[in-house]
């Protein structure tokens, strides 16, 4: 019973959805600002969810209809988990269990669904962005996961994320020593991948092939994809927190989807090819640097 | 100019039928159909003149073609008569000479039914697949105002793949309907992977018969006509008409007059690249830079408006010199408005030329070379970075001030895109000083000069051209005496430049495409101001609109 609290109260949907919709207003809000525009009332989010969940489900006529239903619902739950295990970590003191490890799978999983998703969808647009979205994990899953090794090697090999954030509540935060700061920086970069923003949302790229994946989506399925991108807005920044400055407070929350924020207005997209190179020949030596590094002891 | 021409007629010897002078920069010669080619050949090969567009027109006895050529380095213009049976008439194809004929033969062939032996593509370029075959409706026994009858079902779309080449290859349709093409048009992208191989581009979505409508309407409405062709360029196609006119009639408009067109001109030009800054940034997905060129787009929309009552229709041309005067006291203010956009276009030109990742995106990206300018004969912000040193401004002056100050032109080396981006925010920098030196200019004159009177238009044809922001526009007027126009054609510049991205989009990938396609910068329109909306009820009206808008036209014209 109090799992299924935590998974749809507390830290879980009900809290999640919650501060996913007042982030995203943030962040369209700021964007807004930047831009010299007014911007959206703070309820914006929630009508645009509510209007979805009102409208018709249109399936494209040659799609692979089990998948291409499955896939935001599957991309849904796995967000929902991964809000659920960082909030429990921060909030209720051990509640609910889980590792980094499940949290990175986890994290993984949204993209997959965008690719199933897309895939399924038999539009070549589609297709495209699936494509594109395959090349976007490959670039950069594995310095995400560098960056992440960082702080396995700083606190001496602990996993779960409530001993990894009283670990650094004694005064040793992760991000204050020179690998860990590199470390964050490489988990700020793949931050905007996963959230598909700018410079790095090549796999939508509205002018380009109309937001790709998303393209046959309509009514409640897309809502579900909303629903999870609003969620990881919230998880991923969270997550971040707590492996590298040790908890979560609403100021270092602000700090980074401020990041979030000014990082995709003030950069053009870049071309999948360009950000493969970005990350395999520029990234991922940074990421092994600051491996040595931490087993170094820096 | 007199080498040039005693070129041409050196080597037409005997077989120009008439050689008709009509001034110093416009020659209109008839040689025989047979010859056409040849001709072609050695004055866009040898001489290296610049292929302007063709002209067909139906004079009921027979059919008449005008193959205009332009020597970009005096401003003279050469146009070759040909005339054909009016009936299965036939003229050879220059379509294997020059690529950028290729759709003007096409164009001539639907409207006005002449055949083009040798060109291999005359398939249907502006009109619907669904109009009647060997209708013509260009031609004269066209009634003005007729209409078709449309079959009930229609499938418009052109056939898609049917062109496709290889297996592998996927269609990526940029268009009729995309968030990068804000107006109708097509581009078939065939793509293996990511690669683009081959864009195939069809037109034709937006045709509005603005030639045949011309034919129906006065002189002076034609003006109104013609600004109606783009929200954009809605001052450049006025000015290559009036310039038409008075290429016709011969006359010479008052100095003040000149001043007065400039200036708007420039206006338009710089509002213009703003507002196509604005979609590149945009189009590569950076949006902070779309709004902010469009924030700062806004002054000079309001210097517009100050001086015309209008953002964007700003009816100021007429034949004779322009509708309405600038007020002499009000130039100090304006000036000021001006150049309050400077430190935002140094801010821009920074941006550009430091931003890493905008060098990344447009770097040898839809390179154009300058072979291939030549050969599809762009013109424009599209020819001038890929090397050609060619502005009407500098040799087409007559009726506009361009010769009475002083400007550059700009022009790049490499033609990609990040040149074209550079091309066009320098050519802002001297639009600023051309509008500033006319302002000053203005000043020194009397107010109220402005018009010379125009009565009759007599028999003749005249040939206007004007550098809009998008390069060369091109009108040809014929009139036989009446208030009517017999011919007008008019020739936008995106007809030469959308056809270049046959060759700059192929081998980039999708999305080098998606910006080298917008490169060209393709007309948008927007003209119309909103509706306020507030908490579900309408807030104010369009009549409210249209008042409040006049209010503050009136309180900018009452600011110093």
């Amino acid at each position: 019973m109090k799992e299924i609290f935590y998974y749809l109260v507390f830290p879980g949907f009900a809290f999640s959805i919650t501060a996913g919709i007042l982030a995203s207003w943030v962040e369209r809000k700021l964007t807004a600002r930047l831009q010299w525009r007014v911007g959206p009332p703070i309820l914006q989010p929630l009508y645009d969810i509510a209007k979805l969940f009102t409208k018709e489900n249109v399936i494209p006529k040659n799609a692979q209809i089990v998948t291409f239903f499955l896939a935001p619902l599957l991309s849904f739950a796995a967000v929902l988990l991964v809000s659920t295990m960082v909030g429990s970590a921060q909030f209720l003191k051990g509640g609910f269990r889980g590792d980094i490890i499940a949290v990175v799978y986890l994290l993984a999983i949204p993209s997959l669904c965008l690719i199933l998703g897309g895939a399924a969808s038999s539009n070549p647009l589609a297709s495209f962005g699936a494509a594109r979205e395959m090349k976007l994990i490959l670039s950069y899953e594995l310095i995400f996961w560098t960056a992440i090794a960082v702080t396995w090697i700083k606190t001496g090999g602990l996993l779960k994320l409530s001993e990894i954030i009283s670990f650094q509540q004694s005064g040793k935060y992760i991000l204050f020593s020179p690998s860990g700061f590199i470390a964050f920086l490489l988990a700020i970069t793949t931050m905007q991948a996963k959230l598909g923003r700018v410079p790095f949302d090549v796999a939508e790229a509205e002018t380009e092939i109309l937001a790709g994946p998303y393209i046959e989506y309509s009514g409640p399925l897309l809502g579900f994809f909303k629903m999870s991108q609003y969620i990881l807005l919230v998880a991923l920044p969270f997550f971040l927190c707590e492996i590298f400055m040790g908890g979560v407070n609403i100021l270092k929350y602000f700090i980074m989807l401020l990041l979030v924020v000014l990082i995709e207005n003030t950069n053009p997209r870049l071309k999948i090819t360009q950000f493969l190179w970005f990350s395999w020949i520029i990234l991922f030596p940074i990421g092994i640097i600051a491996i040595i590094l931490a087993l170094a002891g820096l | 100019m007199e080498f040039m021409k005693a070129k041409i007629e050196e080597k037409l010897k005997g077989r120009i039928v008439k050689w008709e002078e009509k001034n110093p920069k416009r020659h209109y010669i008839e040689i025989k159909k047979d010859d056409l080619r040849e001709t072609t050949e050695f004055l866009f090969r040898k001489l290296g003149l610049r292929f302007c567009i063709a002209t067909g027109i139906d004079n009921i006895k027979n059919m008449e073609v005008i193959y205009h050529f332009s020597d970009d380095k005096t401003g003279v213009i050469y146009s070759f008569r040909v005339f054909t049976e009016r009936d299965g008439g036939e003229i050879p194809t220059i379509s294997d000479i020059i690529k950028g004929a290729k759709w003007i033969e096409r164009e001539i062939h639907e409207l006005l039914g002449i055949n083009f032996p040798g060109n291999e593509d005359l398939s249907r370029l502006l009109l619907d697949p669904s109009w009647p075959k060997g209708v013509f409706p260009l031609r004269k026994d066209y009634e003005y105002g007729r209409k078709e009858e449309l079959p009930k079902s229609v499938c418009s779309m052109p056939t898609i793949g049917a062109k496709t080449g290889g297996k592998d290859r996927t269609i990526i349709p940029i268009g009729p309907y995309h968030p990068l093409q804000e107006e109708p048009e097509f581009f078939e992208l065939e793509v293996f992977g990511e690669k683009v191989v081959k864009v195939n581009i069809n037109l034709g979505y937006n045709h509005r018969g603005i030639e045949k409508i011309s034919e129906g309407k006065h002189w002076d409405q034609v003006t109104f006509l013609v600004e109606r062709i783009c929200g954009i360029c809605s001052t450049s196609h006025p000015f290559a008409y009036v310039l038409a006119v008075e290429d016709l009639l011969g006359l010479e408009i008052p100095e003040r007059a000149k001043y007065i067109r400039s200036v708007i001109g420039e206006i338009e030009r710089i509002h213009s690249h703003l507002l196509w800054l604005g979609l590149a940034g945009h189009f590569l997905g950076y949006n902070t830079v779309w709004m902010w060129a469009w924030k700062y787009r806004e002054p000079v929309l309001d210097l517009a408006e100050q001086i015309s009552g209008n953002r964007n229709h700003y009816a100021m041309m007429k034949i004779g010199g322009v509708r309405r005067d600038i007020l002499n006291s009000e130039i100090d203010g304006m000036k000021e408005k001006l150049n309050s956009i400077v430190s935002a276009l140094k801010m821009f030109q920074g941006a550009v030329q430091d931003d890493p990742i905008i060098k990344a995106r447009t770097k040898n990206v839809g390179t154009l070379s300058r072979q291939d300018a030549i050969y599809y004969c762009v013109i424009g912000p599209t020819a001038r970075p890929s090397g050609i040193t060619m502005d009407i401004r500098k040799i087409d002056i007559k009726n506009s001030a361009y010769g009475l100050v002083d400007w550059n032109v700009i022009a790049t080396e490499n033609g990609d895109v990040y040149d074209k981006v550079v091309c066009r925010i320098l050519e802002m920098f001297e639009s600023v000083k051309i509008i500033n030196q006319c302002f000053d200019r203005l000043k020194t004159l009397k107010e109220g000069e402005i018009c010379e009177e125009v009565r009759e238009i007599p028999k003749g044809e005249g040939i206007g051209r004007y550098e809009a922001p998008r390069g060369e526009v091109w009108h040809y007027v014929r009139s036989d005496g009446g208030n009517t126009p017999v011919r007008h054609k008019i020739r936008a510049p995106s007809y030469m430049n959308v056809a270049s991205n046959e060759v700059a989009a192929a081998g980039g990938t999708v999305s080098d495409a998606a910006i080298t396609l917008a490169a060209v910068d393709p007309c948008y329109c927007c003209t119309e101001r909103m509706q306020a909306v507030e908490n579900g009820k309408l807030k104010y009206d369009w009549q409210e609109l249209i008042k409040m808008s006049q209010e503050k036209t009136k309180k900018m014209k009452g600011r110093k």
